[in-house]
Parts: C-alpha cells; sequence; structure tokens
C-alpha cells in the first residue's frame, strides 16, 4: 500500500485522499466512455444498423474486464509505474476513439451477407476490435485509478458514477447541436477536460502540453482527417433507405433536423412512389394513380416514409383504394382519432373520409417541427393547419388511456413502419402502440358503434407479425366484450402486402357487415374473418405441419410440394391456379371455387390465408393455445410486459436455425442478442479462468472466500445492468422515445447510484448487518416494481412532458440509491481486509457480468417479459445477500492489517 | 524467371483481371439461341462450350454443378429454360471481387445497394413465368443484366428499365462488350434508365413482367401494361429472404380483370431446400455438416 511512483509528489503519491480535482478529472473521463459509447451507437444506426452497434459496444465494454485482468496479473508493476501508465492510458483514449472510427468507415460490413459472404463477418470482427481500442484505454485509466485508490473507493466510485450519468445527459442534448457525423466530437471534449484537469492536479506541465497537443490533435483530426484523406465520416451503408434516395437523378435533400429524437432528413424526388397496401384494382379502377405525390422521410437513414402532398379533388378517389379507408365505409362524418401521424397518410385519409373532426398524435417532437417547417408546409399544404384537425403532441396511446373524449373511428395504420423491408433485420424494440393494454385503451376510448382499424404490413411467409396482432386485438377483445368478441371484429388481408382488423363497440350489424364484403370484394382483398363467417378446419393440422416443415424440415420431402408436382404450375399460367376443385377446402361461399361456374375460379386458397382464418376462428371460438403451440413461429399477444414484434424463432427451435440463418433475415436482431450472449459468457468466462493460470493458489493463498466474492460481485454486475436496460424499456411507456428514456435512465440512475455510494460510507462500519438490509430493500423494491410499474408509467405519461420526466427521475432514484451501495461497501471491505487482488478482479467480474446481463435482458424480456427483467435483478441482489459475508472473510495471513479509511 | 518478365507478366494478368470483357476474345462460333446445348453430361456441356462459345473452363464446371442442383430442386424444369441458364455466363455479371462465388447458392453485391439474385431464385422466378419465344417480357430493376441476359435466350423482345442511372450505363456496357465478342443473343434486350414505376408504354403491353425492386405496393401502370391473362413476378422482403409474388392478370368472362395473388409455388408450403453441393457427381447436403 505503500507504493510511491517515482515521479509523484509524495502527498498524492497513491491517490489515497484524492482532490476535487481528481474527482473532477475522474468524473469526466468516465462520462468521456458513456458519451463515446453512445456516439458510437449513433455512428451505427446512421451507418447501418443500430443492433449491430449495440452488439459491437457492449463487447467493447469487455475491455473492462480486460484492463481489470491484466491489471491483476501485472498488479506489482502497476502498483509501481502507475502514475506512467495511467498517462498513457488517458492520452491513448482520444486518437484511439479518432483512429478506430476513422479506420472502421474503411471496413465497413453489410449486415445482408453475414450469411453468405465469409469475409463479412472478419470485418465484424474488425469493427468489434477496433471500438474496443478507446474502451480499454478508458478502462486502463479508470482501472490503475481504482487501483491507487482503495480507501477511498466510494467518493471515485461516485464520481465515476456521477460523471458517466451526467455524461448521459450532456450528450443527449448535444445531439441537437452536433449530427451523427460530428457527435464524437462530445466524448473528446470530455476526455480532453478531463485530461487535462487530471494533469493540472498533479502538476505535471509536461504533461498538460502534451495533453493540449494530443486533445487538439485528436479534435482536428476527428473533424479533419475525412476530408483529407477521403473516406467518408460515416460509411453509409448502400443498403439504407437514403442511399436510394442519394442514388435518383433527381434525389434532392430538402430538410434535415439533427436531435436526440434521431437524424430526420426529408428527401424529394419524382422516383418516389407510397401507397402502402394499395387495392390491385387501383389500376382499373381509377384515372391514375397522382404522380409526385410524396417526399420521403427518412429516420437515421431508415425509410422511407411518405408525406403526402395536398391531392386535388379529382385524385382523392386514391385513398378508396388503400387499406385505411376500412372504417370510413361503414362510418359516415366520423369524429376520427389517428394514433400515429407518422408521414400523414391515415391523417389525409381520415380528412378525405369527411370527418368532422381528426385529432392526431405525434410523439416525435421533430416530425411535428418537420411538418411546421416552411418547406414542408409547402409541399403538404400545410396539413397540420387544417381547421378540422386538432394535434396531441404526445403518444396517442396515452391519450386515449386518460382521455374523457369518445370517438366514431380510432386508426392506427402501419404505425413505425416504412413499407420496404429492413435487410438486416429489425432491432428488439417495444412497440407499446400495439399491446393488449394499448387495444383496450382504444376500445375504451370509442364512442358507442364506434370502430377500431388497426393495419399492418403482411410481408411475411410464413406469417408472423400478423398473427401476433391478431391474438392481442383478439384477446383484448375479449377482455372488453366477453362473449360478444365474436360479433366485434371484421379482418381482412391482402398476400404479401397488408392486413387490417376492424373492432367494432356492441358488434357489426348485418348490414355494415355485407356492405365491408362488398368493399373487400370490389378491392380484392381477402375475407379473414366476419361474424358469422363458415369455417371448415378438417386442413387445419396438415397446414401448421406443412409450415414447421418449410422451416424446419429436413428437405427430404421437398420434391412432393414443388411446381413439378403441380400440375397448375408454368405450363399454363394464365389457367386458374385451381381447375381440379378442392373439396378439402374452407367452405367459404365467396371463395369456394367449386361454387364457382368454372373458368372463372379464383386460386385455392393460399396457406397463409387459411392459416390467418384459422387464427381468428381459434382466438374466437377456442383452440388458441394449440394452435400457437403447433405453429412453427411464436404468435403470443403482445403486452405490455412484452411489447415485441420480433423473437419469432421460438426458444426450443434456436439451436435448429444455425444451418438456415438466411430464412431468418428478419429476426437478425433477436438472434444476434443470442450471439452476443454466447460471446460475452464465453469471454467472461475466458476473463474469470484467466487469473487462475496466472496463479490461483499463490495470489489467493490469504484471500478467503474467493468464491463467494466471484459471486457477489457477479451478482452485482448481472442485477444492475439489468435493472437498467429494464426500466430504459419500461420507461419509454412514458418518455415515448426509446433514446430520451435510455438518457433520462442512465443518467438518473447513475447519479442516484453515485450519490449511495457516498453515502455508503457512513455504513461502512456497520456493513454486516446494514448491507443485507439494504440488499433485502433493493430486492423487495425491484419486486415491486415489477408488478405495479406499468399502471403507473402510464398515468405518468399523461403528464407534460417535463412534469414526465421529472417524475420518471423520482421514480428511478430509491432503488438507485441503494444500488450504489453494495458495490462501494464491498470493494471497500475488500480493500480494508488486504485482498488486494480480489479488489483488482471484482471489478472485472463486474464488467463481464454486466455485459452478460445486457445482453441477457432482452432474452428474459422476449421470453418471460420485462417484469421477470426485475425479478431476476431481484434474485441476484437476494443472492447476494449469503455471498457478501465471504466478502467479509478476513484474510489467512497471521498479521491481518486493516486499514483505516 | 527475371524479375522484369515477372513484373510485366504480373502486370499483364492484373489487366486482364480487371478488364475481363476487352481483353477475352471473340465468340469461336456464331451464336445460336436454339443450340442443341449438352444438358445431360457435364463433359459434353463444357467440352460444347469451349468450343463454340470459348468460356473458361472453370466456370463452365461451376455453372454445370449448380445446374444439376437446380434440376434437382426443380429450380429450372423444361429444356428451354435448362438450356437458357447454361447458356448465360453468370460471371460476366459479378464484380471482380465476387467472380470466386458466381455460381453459389447465394444474392452477391452489385453496388449501389443492389444485388444479383441467386442463381436459383433466378432459374426458378423465369421458370414460373414460362416464356416463349416471341412474347414481350419487361423486366423493372436491370441490376448486374443477369435476369435479362437470361430472358434473351428464350425470347427476342427483351425490354429492362434500370432507376439508379450508373448502374444502367454500366450494364449496358456489359451487354454491348459481350454483343461485340459475339453474343449476338443480347441484342434482344433493349435497356433504358428510368422511373420503371410507370411501365414502358410506348413498347407494351407484355405477356411477362418481372419486378426486382422494392416496392410497397404493385404500380397500377405495370398491371395496365399486362396483356390479359399476363404473368407478373415480384420478389417481396429484404435481400436473401424474399418470398416471390406472383400475380396474373385473370381476364373474366365479362371482359373485366381480376388480379390473381399468389406466390411462385401456386399456393403451397415449400420445405425448406437444404443448401446442396455437388461431390463428384453426387448431389449432396450440407445439413449440420
Amino acid at each position: 500500500m505503500a507504493a510511491v511512483a517515482s515521479t509523484s509528489r509524495p502527498s498524492i503519491a497513491s491517490l489515497e485522499a484524492p482532490r476535487l480535482a481528481h474527482y473532477l478529472a475522474v468524473g469526466l473521463i468516465a462520462g468521456a466512455i458513456i458519451a463515446l459509447q453512445i456516439s458510437v451507437m449513433r455512428v451505427f444506426a446512421v451507418g447501418s444498423w443500430s443492433h449491430f452497434g449495440s452488439l459491437v459496444v457492449s463487447l467493447a465494454m469487455l475491455g473492462f474486464s480486460l484492463s481489470s485482468v491484466v491489471i491483476f496479473a501485472g498488479k506489482d508493476w502497476f502498483d509501481k509505474h502507475w502514475q506512467g501508465a495511467a498517462t498513457a492510458a488517458l492520452l491513448l483514449i482520444g486518437p484511439l476513439a479518432v483512429a478506430s472510427n476513422l479506420v472502421a468507415q474503411t471496413v465497413p460490413f453489410n449486415a445482408i451477407f453475414l450469411v453468405s459472404d465469409p469475409e463479412q463477418k472478419w470485418r465484424l470482427l474488425a469493427n468489434f476490435l477496433l471500438y474496443l481500442l478507446p474502451f480499454l484505454a478508458g478502462a486502463f485509466f479508470l482501472g490503475i485509478v481504482f487501483l491507487k485508490s482503495r480507501t477511498a473507493f466510494g467518493r471515485v466510485y461516485f464520481a465515476d458514477l456521477t460523471g458517466s450519468g451526467l455524461a448521459g445527459l450532456v450528450v443527449l442534448v448535444s445531439m441537437y447541436l452536433f449530427s451523427p457525423e460530428t457527435i464524437i466530437v462530445v466524448p473528446l471534449l470530455l476526455w480532453a477536460a478531463g485530461s487535462l484537469l487530471w494533469f493540472l492536479a498533479f502538476g505535471a506541465w509536461k504533461s498538460v502540453v502534451a495533453g493540449v497537443v494530443v486533445a487538439a490533435l485528436s479534435i482536428a483530426g476527428y473533424l479533419m482527417l475525412p476530408g483529407l484523406l477521403g473516406i467518408p465520416d460515416i460509411a453509409v451503408s448502400q443498403y439504407k433507405g437514403v442511399a436510394y434516395a442519394r442514388n435518383f437523378p433527381d434525389g434532392k435533400r430538402i430538410y434535415r433536423s439533427v436531435s436526440p429524437f434521431g437524424d430526420l432528413q426529408v428527401y424529394a424526388s419524382s422516383y418516389m412512389h407510397f401507397a402502402p397496401g394499395l387495392s390491385d384494382n387501383a389500376a382499373f379502377g381509377m384515372p391514375e394513380v397522382p404522380a409526385n405525390t410524396y417526399v420521403g422521410m427518412y429516420r437515421d437513414g431508415d425509410g422511407p416514409e411518405g408525406i403526402m402532398r395536398n391531392l386535388a379533388p379529382a385524385e382523392q378517389v386514391y385513398f378508396r383504394y388503400l387499406p385505411m379507408h376500412y372504417p370510413y365505409v361503414i362510418k359516415a362524418r366520423p369524429k376520427t382519432f389517428v394514433v400515429q401521424f407518422g408521414g400523414g397518410i391515415s391523417t389525409q385519409a381520415a380528412l378525405d373520409a369527411g370527418s368532422t373532426s381528426v385529432t392526431v398524435a405525434e410523439s416525435n417532437p421533430m416530425t411535428l417541427r418537420a411538418f411546421r417547417d416552411p418547406i414542408l408546409r409547402d409541399v403538404t399544404g400545410d396539413i397540420l393547419a387544417e381547421p378540422r384537425l386538432k394535434v396531441i403532441d404526445y403518444d396517442g396511446r396515452l391519450f386515449l388511456a386518460n382521455t374523457t373524449e369518445r370517438y366514431d373511428v380510432i386508426d392506427l395504420s402501419l404505425a413505425d413502419s416504412v413499407g420496404l423491408s429492413n435487410p438486416g433485420g429489425f432491432a428488439i424494440s417495444e412497440k407499446y402502440a400495439y399491446t393488449h393494454e394499448a387495444m383496450l385503451s382504444y376500445m375504451h376510448a370509442l364512442a358507442d358503434g364506434g370502430v377500431v382499424s388497426v393495419t399492418l404490413w403482411n410481408k411475411e411467409e410464413p406469417p408472423k407479425s400478423v398473427l401476433k396482432l391478431y391474438s392481442t386485438i383478439a384477446e383484448a377483445a375479449r377482455t372488453f366484450d366477453g362473449q360478444g368478441a365474436a360479433n366485434d371484429i371484421f379482418a381482412v388481408s391482402s398476400y404479401l402486402s397488408t392486413t387490417t382488423v376492424l373492432f367494432k363497440r356492441g358488434g357489426f350489424t348485418e348490414a355494415e357487415i355485407k356492405t365491408l364484403r362488398d368493399y373487400t370484394r370490389s378491392m380484392s382483398w381477402e375475407e379473414i374473418y366476419y361474424p358469422g363467417m363458415a369455417y371448415d378446419g378438417s386442413a387445419a393440422q396438415k397446414i401448421l405441419d406443412d409450415y414447421r416443415a418449410s422451416i424446419f424440415g429436413s428437405g427430404e420431402d421437398a420434391t412432393l410440394t414443388q411446381p413439378a408436382a403441380d400440375a397448375t404450375a408454368p405450363a399454363d399460367p394464365t389457367a386458374p391456379a385451381n381447375p381440379d376443385c378442392d373439396p378439402t377446402a374452407p367452405a367459404d361461399p365467396t371463395l369456394d371455387t367449386c361454387a364457382g361456374a368454372g373458368g372463372d375460379a379464383g386460386p385455392q386458397v393460399l396457406p397463409a390465408t387459411a392459416l390467418e382464418r384459422m387464427a381468428w376462428h381459434a382466438l374466437l371460438t377456442g383452440g388458441w393455445e394449440k394452435l400457437a403451440s403447433d405453429y412453427v413461429f411464436d404468435a403470443r399477444a403482445l403486452s405490455n410486459d412484452q411489447p415485441y414484434f420480433a423473437a419469432y424463432v421460438k426458444v426450443a427451435d434456436l439451436p435448429r436455425t444455425l444451418d438456415r440463418l438466411d430464412l431468418f433475415q428478419d429476426d437478425w436482431g433477436y438472434l444476434l442478442i443470442w450471439a452476443t450472449l454466447g460471446i460475452a459468457c464465453i469471454t467472461a468466462a475466458s476473463l474469470v479462468l484467466l487469473p487462475v493460470l496466472f496463479g490461483w493458489r499463490i495470489v489467493f493463498s490469504r484471500s478467503r472466500g474467493k468464491l463467494g466474492t466471484i459471486l457477489y460481485f457477479a451478482c452485482l454486475g448481472l442485477g444492475y445492468i439489468m435493472v437498467e436496460v429494464g426500466l430504459i424499456s419500461r420507461f419509454t411507456v412514458a418518455l415515448a422515445n426509446p433514446t430520451v428514456s435510455a438518457s433520462v435512465l442512465i443518467s438518473s440512475m447513475l447519479v442516484f447510484s453515485g450519490l449511495g455510494s457516498l453515502f455508503a460510507e457512513r455504513i461502512f462500519d456497520r456493513a454486516r448487518t446494514l448491507l443485507p438490509v439494504v440488499l433485502l430493500a433493493i430486492c423487495v423494491l425491484l419486486l415491486a416494481y415489477g408488478f405495479y410499474l406499468s399502471p403507473v408509467l402510464d398515468w405518468i405519461g399523461a403528464y407534460p412532458y417535463a412534469v414526465r420526466l421529472l417524475l420518471c427521475f423520482l421514480l428511478v432514484s430509491p432503488p438507485s440509491f441503494l444500488m450504489g451501495m453494495p458495490m462501494a461497501t464491498a470493494m471497500t471491505w475488500l480493500a480494508r481486509l488486504g485482498k488486494e487482488h480480489l479488489f483488482v478482479w471484482a471489478w472485472g467480474i463486474n464488467g463481464c457480468f454486466s455485459v452478460i446481463g445486457s445482453a441477457a435482458v432482452p432474452i428474459v424480456a422476449t421470453s418471460f417479459g420485462l417484469s421477470a427483467v426485475l425479478q431476476w435483478a431481484a434474485i441476484a441482489y437476494l443472492v447476494a445477500i449469503p455471498a457478501f459475508f465471504a466478502v467479509l472473510l478476513p484474510a489467512k495471513a497471521p498479521s491481518v492489517r486493516l486499514v483505516t479509511a | 524467371m527475371r524479375r522484369r518478365d515477372f513484373l510485366a507478366l504480373s502486370a499483364g494478368a492484373a489487366a486482364f483481371s480487371i478488364l475481363p470483357g476487352a481483353a477475352r476474345a471473340a465468340l469461336p462460333a456464331p451464336y445460336d439461341r436454339n443450340a442443341e446445348v449438352p444438358v445431360n453430361d457435364k463433359k459434353a456441356f463444357i467440352e460444347w462450350m469451349v468450343a463454340n462459345r470459348g468460356e473458361d473452363p472453370k466456370f463452365l464446371a461451376e455453372r454445370f454443378d449448380r445446374f444439376q442442383i437446380m434440376v434437382y430442386n426443380k429450380d429450372v424444369l423444361d429444356d428451354r429454360n435448362k438450356r437458357a441458364f447454361l447458356s448465360t455466363p453468370r460471371e460476366e455479371f459479378v464484380l471482380p471481387q465476387n467472380l470466386g462465388r458466381a455460381y453459389d447458392h447465394a444474392f452477391l453485391d452489385i453496388g449501389y445497394g443492389v444485388t444479383i439474385s441467386g442463381p436459383h431464385l433466378v432459374g426458378r422466378m423465369t421458370t414460373v413465368i414460362d416464356v416463349q419465344f416471341g412474347e414481350a417480357v419487361l423486366e423493372i430493376g436491370t441490376g448486374s443484366g443477369y435476369q435479362s441476359a437470361y430472358l434473351a435466350n428464350l425470347t427476342d423482345k427483351v425490354h429492362t428499365i434500370e432507376i439508379i442511372n450508373p448502374l444502367a450505363q454500366r450494364t449496358r456496357r456489359t451487354y454491348d462488350a459481350l454483343i461485340e465478342r459475339g453474343y449476338s443473343v443480347f441484342g434482344s434486350v433493349t435497356s433504358r434508365n428510368a422511373d420503371g414505376y410507370y411501365g414502358w408504354e410506348s413498347v407494351g403491353p407484355f405477356d411477362k413482367i418481372i419486378v426486382t425492386c422494392g416496392i410497397d405496393h404493385i404500380p397500377p401502370s405495370l398491371l395496365q401494361q399486362l396483356k390479359p391473362n399476363g404473368v407478373m413476378v415480384i420478389p417481396v422482403g429484404p435481400p436473401g429472404a424474399q418470398h416471390v409474388l406472383k400475380v396474373i392478370k385473370q381476364q373474366l368472362a365479362d371482359g373485366t380483370f381480376n388480379i390473381v395473388r399468389s406466390d411462385i409455388y401456386n399456393g403451397k408450403v415449400v420445405p425448406f431446400v437444404p443448401f446442396t453441393k455437388m461431390e463428384g457427381d453426387q448431389i449432396v447436403g450440407t445439413h449440420n455438416s
């Protein structure tokens, strides 16, 4: 403990009595690291795909564990040369951040070729290794600081957590000022300030000069090198939506705004055409689809979402051919609510259909700002100023859950959706607008005889998301109307296009059913369900079995159903697809080809359509559980606890995906989480085992309670991160935006935990009795949050945004404060007991299990629900109670030296 | 070998690899669309193609191996399609860095955010629309040009539209270079750089239409330019995970039209086809291996 670096002055030799400047420096550097983490994720979100950014960044955090192991192995050396090592690590953070980001832009990897092109996995690895470097340097610096400030750990840890937390807010605000191309300036500035403060605190003037030069060069290099070297600021994948807009000969960006809500860009081009779900009959029923009607809106380069210009009256017949027109077929002059404004097409359709008033919600303030911008006002004919329109500037779901207003039509059409499929898969993200609770809110907000209309893309074969939608609406309808539900639903779909479900409060009349069916036929859409629809389930099991075989089959029977065996195959494509009347086909009189007059027969009912009919039949009359369990993909309803259109592959089937990964491209976001978890576990296991190779017996011979100590810190690592990531997902309900939710949660949790670790100093001496109480309190709080958070967040969501932020802050504070105490207390006791190697190593264990925990959250959430995430975290804190006593076991050596704090 | 010679040779080899089209010789024999290309024997096929088309035996062997798997999987069915596939030099339409994977069961990047579909998918889609000689075919999304090249072996009226101008120009140059070398068949391909959404009204209507670009609805103009009882195929979904939508413009007895959507398997649930490969003359699955 008496090691003194030769170059340092005695009074500050080992950081055992750090000054304010030291704390500030540590806070700034820790803040720079978290800012870099968020910035790199922005670079990935804009350049390629955000979920690969999460993968790279979360694995880069393993740098902390790696540095801990290295410091562990060379503890004596680091004890002696700590100041030089810290200086070097500190000076390297900035240049490494700049260099790794620059080089990473030259080795972009393309997610969509990950399976088919062997080179891509090496590029992904290169990205990971590159971005690991600055985090590794940062981790070394902080690790050395922790090593040298063992007895003041609580305070340094407070600085570390508070700095990280506040930096989260700094980055959030900075996103208004810096575009993704320049956002890394923020961590660089934090790092520069932290470094200079650090060197100044030591009076190391040469280092101050070196720091200024390195910082200036790094920032200048970051901003100028891409231009000088001809390397893009961010290598935007050619497969991002915005890249296509740039390739159009007349593609022109007419608007851009950067904010925490994303990088929103609007491009104009005559080559853009949107008509989501347009009926094929439009080709013959309307004179011409209006040309030059749209501009395309892109968020973080993904899109486009079509923004429509004001159509001339003659062109407005166009809306009749879109599926969002459905509710207006039976509702004249309705009072309408549009749950999500998006690009405005649903709103236009509602206005066009003669709604007396249209209330429209949009939770993204940047979208509304864009529409109020003069350029887009010109394009849209200033739709937001339309007198019949009322705009709600937060989540429509929350508004409807808390309003006393009642509506004739509530529309949720293709929200959060950009029409084209997303190469590279979708990230696991919460879709709270589509949950059981949301549907119930919509149903409750209906006037008597009012209609909820939900339209979703139906582009999957085998169907996935539409089945989840159906089960969600059916569950909500049954909750709302019990046995009457079967009379409240009307569902249609268009193959590989869209599906629309109508729910009518009080049930459909015969006349309405007829009107809707006539409209469906006139659009050539398929009937999926209506009250009284005949159903023949004789082929049901075969369809379920066939779908399973189509994904997980061996392919041995492939030839049986290939076109060769199909008499209607290419030989005569003009012939009806079902010339031989199939007596086993569903007995729907409108589609039964046997009933037709021969030549005009339609095709046999497609398996996807038959499956959708089966699903509704089972949902409303019983048998859904068996159907869902026999179906190849997960079809469970969305709830606030499991708000995911993702994770379709059932867990038991995961091993069987490995030799056919290309069949699951749209679920890669989910599969990638498993891959992250796997890699994190393997790496963590190696990092835990490495110290054993370095001499468990020799180094640890004096330390008792090793296994218990490992368990304790593993529990803290897992527990803390699971609460953090789990709550970020949860709080999106109230804060309506994942980025804001993440920033607020990270900041408030870390700051309150920092305060907790500072407060922990007061219980150090009575830790044996008090800390178990603290751990138990955390456990109880987390369990309570797991059970009761959802209604509380719904309630918070109805307040103005500033109040919501404040309430969320307050809500997070009690568990966060308590969760700051166990780490600081245990680390300080390890130092007091002279278990120095365990002290270094514990930090690494904690880091490893943080990475594992963050990867485990989405898996637990999609499999068991977000409440389960908090429950698992609660269990981790519970297990930590007995493990804590192992931490307190005195070292074996004869002279146990207690160091007073 | 002296150093100077070595350098000269290397430079020559490098130039050859960069400019494969320009550096290669003309076809040994005039191109005949109806030639009886051997389809039953790999050796005979390679010998015939080397003698008549002067193509690289390495690629010919890969093409024949892929062909056998496609036949096994019923991706190509009739003799016309079989010959068309075997006659189309896919290696001319992929980027130099992907030459080694030209005949893989995979889609490949061709720049501009565009892919060339895997040979199995091209074979399957083309087989499904069953192009007869003399039929007018419209392709939306020229891309690499491979699909149109394949079609040119089936009919003499292939029209193709590409929205991305530099890509349209690059592919046109590929065609022109091949035509110059003697691939006269590609003279049947008319190409233009335009927005395919509006089809090609001045040369329509078409018997068959293939759309290979992402769109959230079927462009009405294309349905209008499809002849009565004509067929259109459109891949839907992300590259590599696409489902192919088949659309028939059915003319009813009263003269009106009914648009029938299905998939290219005519509404069958199709079992997963394992990745197969050739081992010697045997087709084997690579499942779980």
